[in-house]
């Protein structure tokens, strides 16, 4: 087809695609094609050409376009999506920890912490006891010695004490005055018939005397409790 | 331009930016498609289309990329919802018509039948082929291309439009198609 033909023939195959062919203009299409058989093939190919430019260009177009303001309603939903990818994009590649997540991590700490204060302290504090030293002063002689019932009393209710046995007011006072921190004096004057106590723990000092009434059982009872109290204040 | 690394990191002045600068050609598409059927959906399927961009910002290598993308992912969106509205019109599923469609829904279908060129394009591509087109179709032939196939004016009308003789109109239109044939990779060598 010479180029005379084939801008005639372009130019039919267009104005017949774009539905702006007369009759005429269609018959004279028709008689062309009779001629040259490869121009139908032609004419299918400009339909497809011109279909993706339909398709295309519209698209183009609005590429181009200017006009038109981002309605303010639209910000908020679209920068918490933002938000969101953001947040999940660091988190996969592993670099984030959520405020939701170190909060978990204090309140955990915090949990142990209050776990030590509440368990585990007190249990120390109740390993670290006063070291506890016996006396009992007999004065009058003659019922003296480790197998007396009143001995034996003193050791059954502190068992780890030492217990030393007195036969003088003097060798009381001395053996009352050497105090060392933390320490609890326990002293039964038999002649007197009472219990004192004589202490000092964590810097308090502390001092009480029981009657030996009705026993002296009771007595020591009495002596432990308030051994107890003065060391859990 | 917005700044991509910005976009990245979540910065909220670059994506209002950004959101500015798109607005228009996602707004434009979902106009385009949905104007005389759904108008209600069109702010819809637009932001929808910006909140599928922000999922893709990590897959974008340049910020020239965004807008094509965008403008890809708001015509999937509108011609899917088109596809689905009608779809149920039609019978839940069913894609052989049950009634003859008029006019307006025939043209409907048009750009989202099988035998589209676009209908097979996965929404990066269709964004890289409009990117190209863009950057490689010089005027004056899209503008050529626009005027007969878009506003389907005459050769005359085009002729004074444009101040050319109107025999030099197909000249125009072959070349513009030849074009767009290169930049589709439909030309004769493919």
């Amino acid at each position: 087809m010479n180029s005379m033909n084939d801008e005639r023939f372009f130019d039919l195959a267009m104005k017949i695609i774009t539905r702006q062919a007369t009759d005429a203009e269609r018959a004279e299409l028709d008689a062309l094609r009779a001629c040259e058989p490869e121009l139908c093939a032609e004419f299918d190919r400009l339909e497809k050409d011109v279909r993706l430019v339909k398709d295309t260009l519209p698209l183009v177009d609005a590429m181009q376009t200017a006009a038109g303001d981002f309605p303010a309603y639209a910000h908020e939903r679209l920068q918490t999506k933002v938000r969101q990818v953001i947040i999940r994009h660091v988190v996969a590649k592993g670099q984030y920890r959520s405020p939701a997540l170190i909060w978990r991590c204090v309140l955990g700490l915090v949990a142990a912490a209050a776990m030590i204060l509440v368990v585990v302290l007190p249990i120390l504090h109740m390993y670290r006891a006063p070291r506890i030293q016996l006396a009992m002063l007999d004065t009058i002689g003659g019922i003296r010695g480790t197998d007396t019932n009143e001995g034996a009393l003193l050791r059954k209710t502190w068992s780890k004490a030492t217990l030393d046995f007195l036969t003088s007011v003097e060798a009381l006072h001395e053996w009352e005055t050497k105090n060392k921190p933390d320490e609890v004096k326990v002293i039964y004057e038999r002649a007197a018939a009472e219990v004192r106590v004589l202490g000092k723990w964590h810097g308090k000092s502390f001092r009480k005397t029981f009657l030996v009434e009705p026993d002296l059982e009771a007595a020591l009872k009495e002596a432990k409790s308030f051994i107890a109290e003065q060391i859990q204040e | 331009m917005p700044n991509l690394q910005a976009l990245r990191r979540g910065d909220a002045n670059a994506w209002d930016e950004a959101f500015c600068w798109l607005w228009p050609a996602v707004f434009a598409v979902a106009h385009l498609k949905l104007r005389p059927y759904f108008p209600n959906e069109i702010d819809d399927v637009a932001i929808e289309s910006l909140e599928e961009l922000v999922e893709m910002v990590h897959e974008v290598k340049s910020s020239e990329e965004l807008k094509p993308l965008a403008v890809s992912i708001a015509h999937h969106r509108a011609v899917s919802l088109l596809r689905e509205r009608f779809a149920k019109k039609r019978g839940e599923g069913k894609t052989e018509s049950l009634d003859v469609p008029t006019d307006g829904e025939r043209a409907l279908y048009e750009p989202a039948s099988s035998d589209s060129p676009l209908a097979d394009l996965e929404q990066k591509e269709l964004a890289q082929r409009l990117g190209k087109v863009l950057a490689e179709l010089k005027p004056p032939f899209g503008e050529f291309l626009s005027d007969f196939f878009l506003h389907d004016l005459h050769y005359e009308e085009i002729a004074r439009k444009r101040g050319v003789s109107v025999g030099s109109v197909g000249v125009y239109l072959k070349r513009g198609l030849e074009a767009m044939r290169r930049i589709w990779g439909r030309d004769d060598n493919n």
